[in-house]
């Protein structure tokens, strides 16, 4: 819980020093969540069962034959994904904002975009990771053709990180709302819709025989948007909601 | 440099705003009332029948209109957010809050006329391939976003600028996934080019009317706004002298 801290002892010193405190707060931050993330294995176990079990529905509500599943194969796990991702945002910074840690993380002297991030980054090394692990096998329950896996993963891997990110900003646009899911839904969906776009794109193409590069390329710029740009919204929305 | 930023902040005083409008009024409202009269009439009497489509035509003339104003409440909320955020402005804020709602109604009323058109056209109520539609229905469900976070957070300051943050992101946004969508599959007539040509598909006889129904839309949009912005300065501001005074005057 102590994490700012190496950040906030260098608060009067000058701007090299403070310039390693970020890096050091960043890891900190990041180890911090990790370890937090381990320890309170529902919140990682949760979102995993979930897409695996709304995937296993598809087969059952809509058909059986391969012929049918495996041309919503791709479509299937990207929006379990996402629905999973949605389930497991709830939880981002719920708990910070309980203990009051995140107001901490408002008082450190280091950035909080760049804090933010790391937080961004352990919520998805333990939610976005395990489903995407987790994909290639329910693709190939859902008859996916072999040609669409590498592009399926790599679709996945872009995409996710740029629908958390998103998400962040609408979690912390809710943070201690009481009741905020169907508003975390309304937000996050719309911004998502562009990714699943591509995503399942990039996948019917590699299966048509084209080339998905230019759609993967296409999520990268929008991961590197993201990257740049959705933790200082995020920064500046924790600002706004915690005053 | 005092002088010239004056008007700025005079813009964001609600007194100001207030007497401004009441002064605006009368001439936008009759105004918005003659360009609604003469695109109504000239859509629904004296425009010929479109050689393909027949009288639905007719829809395209509020439709367009109806979509052309909808797509510009997300570049206001933005606007007056940035506004909000920055200098911290009342007024803007209580524009933006009225904006949201009004958006919606925009939108829906979007979606409700193309799919009526669409009914007969397409013979079909909803399309998925057409990119327009799915756009706007994301659009709408944006705005939905931000009429429920405004609603959600109590505190009326935070949730002024968690709005305004939310509708410059969403701002962004919604040009994303008007492109994307665009990407992905579009049957939708793309824009037909207008033409001089009397007599001709898109000739001057239709798009002269919906030149006159878009602004007649947009002065639509402007006195709803005044007059839902007004009523929110009276509300907000209740305690303050000139309000009372008014409120004096009315009784």
């Amino acid at each position: 819980m102590n994490s700012p801290g190496n950040g906030a002892i260098n608060r009067s010193g000058n701007s090299a020093i403070n310039r390693a405190g970020a890096g050091a707060a960043f890891l900190a931050t990041l180890k911090r969540d990790l370890l937090i993330s381990v320890k309170r294995r529902n919140d990682i176990l949760n979102p995993f069962m979930f897409f695996i079990i709304v995937v296993s529905l598809f087969p059952i509500g809509i058909s059986p034959e391969s012929a049918m599943l495996r041309q919503i194969a791709a479509g299937v796990v990207w929006i379990a994904v996402l629905l999973a991702s949605m389930l497991s945002m709830d939880s981002l910074y719920r708990s910070d904002y309980e203990d009051g840690s995140l107001e901490q993380l408002l008082l450190s002297a280091q950035p909080l975009y760049l804090l933010v991030f790391a937080k961004n980054i352990a919520h998805w090394l333990v939610s976005g990771l395990p489903v995407i692990l987790a994909s290639p096998l329910l693709a190939y329950m859902l008859a996916l053709p072999a040609e669409g896996y590498a592009t399926l993963v790599l679709s996945l891997l872009l995409g996710t990180p740029v629908v958390g990110m998103l998400g962040s900003i609408a979690v912390a646009l809710t943070v201690g709302l009481g009741s905020r899911g169907l508003i975390l839904a309304v937000i996050t969906v719309p911004m998502s819709v562009p990714v699943l776009i591509f995503g399942t794109l990039a996948v019917q193409n590699a299966l048509a025989g084209g080339s998905p590069a230019g759609y993967l390329a296409l999520l990268g710029a929008m991961l590197a948007a993201s990257v740049g740009l959705a933790p200082v919204a995020t920064a500046a929305a924790l600002r706004i909601t915690l005053n | 440099m005092a002088g010239r930023w004056q008007w700025f902040h005079r813009l964001g005083s609600p007194k100001w705003f207030y007497e401004k409008t009441t002064r605006w009024l009368p001439w936008l409202v009759g105004a918005m009332a003659l360009f609604l009269t003469v695109g109504i009439v000239w859509a629904l009497l004296f425009l010929p029948p479109d050689y393909q489509q027949g009288h639905t035509s007719r829809i395209l003339v509020v439709h367009v209109a109806v979509a052309g104003t909808s797509l510009s409440f997300f570049p206001l909320m933005a606007v007056a957010g940035t506004v909000t955020l920055v200098w911290r402005m009342k007024l803007a804020d209580m524009v933006a809050r009225n904006a949201a709602p009004l958006g919606a109604w925009f939108t829906f009323l979007t979606l409700a006329t193309g799919s009526i058109w669409g009914s007969v056209s397409w013979g079909t109520w909803w399309e998925w391939t057409d990119s327009r539609l799915v756009s706007m229905l994301f659009q709408f469900f944006l705005l939905l976003g931000v009429i429920s976070l405004r609603s959600a957070i109590e505190n009326a300051e935070t949730a002024a600028r968690a709005c305004a943050l939310l509708s410059i992101v969403g701002c962004i946004n919604v040009v994303i996934i008007k492109y994307s969508v665009d990407w992905w599959n579009t049957l939708h007539q793309p824009s037909s080019p207008i033409s001089m040509e009397v007599g001709s598909p898109n000739g001057p006889e239709f798009w002269v009317a919906t030149a006159v129904m878009i602004v007649a839309v947009y002065l639509f949009l402007a006195v709803s706004l005044i007059l839902t912005t007004r009523n929110e300065i009276i509300q907000r501001e209740n305690k303050a002298q000139w309000v009372r005074e008014l409120v004096a005057q009315a009784r």
